[in-house]
């Protein structure tokens, strides 16, 4: 991904080279389907929200600043977006209490059990409070990059910070008391 | 289940391919957007006179609240006190005045609920 490139196809864009805005498209739809989808759990609303936030960012174009990186300001756009909508028209999220318990611990297909699981635990985070499932997200999307994950909520790294401690805390807590196959890995 | 283990599952997350066709439809969205015409802005101009034609009494009415509330005597009181024959006609507006008073509160209100969900 090349920060050039974009500024290229943003200089086009506001020229009034509709068709440039494609090479954005192209190059930012994986990652902001990607985040829409942690947010949200489902692949069609992901792609929808991701459309979405395209279209803010076409209409706000002239509002992104050059100091920042592009990416960091789609991000931020696109964030904003996608917590406002959950908050409106929430996910069916998962209880923690949902989380299966282990069947049969002796069953050959352990495995499979494990990875379903895990699967599960993986959308554990979406059961905590926005406060606390917003920060986690995006730390865990910006493969544990403190900075950008403030930037794109618009948080001090500190609150930040703080949040992703407490939110983590409460999910070991949540996950220890309700899922056997965690229990098994600590001990 | 310790840290690293936390960190390693939410950090291995299914990748999402977009589906073949999500470049067009997002292209499509914005040359509708491009094409379509600009929102209308709110008619501040017109309406200006009618909301100064509602505050304005209000203010009035405040000022008076203020005035006989604040002055214990009875000075304030006969200052602002009607004529008898105006008597019944400041009655029946002032409830057409707290009902202006109201409308304008829930209009605000929802304006500002509406813009911040938008």
């Amino acid at each position: 991904m090349s920060a050039a490139e974009d500024q290229a196809d943003v200089d086009r864009v506001l020229a009034g080279n509709l068709e440039a805005f494609e090479g954005i498209v192209r190059r930012w739809q994986g990652p902001l389907i990607n985040l829409a989808y942690r947010f949200c759990r489902d692949r069609g609303r992901a792609e929808e929200m991701a459309q979405e936030a395209f279209l803010r960012a076409f209409n706000a174009l002239g509002q992104w600043r050059r100091e920042a990186m592009f990416s960091t300001w789609l991000f931020s756009l696109a964030t904003r977006l996608y917590c406002k909508q959950l908050r409106r028209i929430p996910i069916h999220s998962l209880s923690l209490d949902d989380i299966p318990e282990s069947r049969n611990p002796e069953r050959t297909d352990a495995g499979l059990e494990e990875e379903e699981t895990a699967r599960t635990l993986r959308r554990a985070p979406d059961a905590l409070p926005p406060k606390y499932r917003e920060p986690l997200l995006l730390y865990y999307f910006h493969e544990l990059d403190v900075t950008a994950a403030a930037k794109n909520l618009g948080l001090p790294e500190g609150t930040l910070k703080a949040r992703l401690s407490r939110g983590l805390d409460l999910l070991r807590a949540k996950l220890a008391q309700v899922s056997p196959v965690c229990q098994r890995k600590e001990a | 289940m310790n840290h690293d283990d936390l960190d390693h599952l939410l950090s291995h997350e299914t990748e999402i391919v977009p589906s073949s066709g999500s470049t067009a439809s997002v292209m499509n969205a914005v040359r509708e957007q491009a094409q379509a015409p600009p929102p209308i802005p709110f008619p501040w101009k017109r309406a200006l006179p009618g909301m100064a034609a509602a505050v304005l009494p209000l203010a009035w009415i405040v000022f008076a609240c203020v005035a006989v509330f604040s002055s214990k005597g009875v000075g304030a009181t006969e200052a602002l006190s009607l004529p008898s024959t105006l008597q019944p006609l400041w009655h029946a507006a002032s409830w057409v005045l707290i009902a202006l008073l109201t409308t304008v509160v829930s209009l605000l209100f929802s304006w500002r609920f509406v813009s911040r969900i938008a």
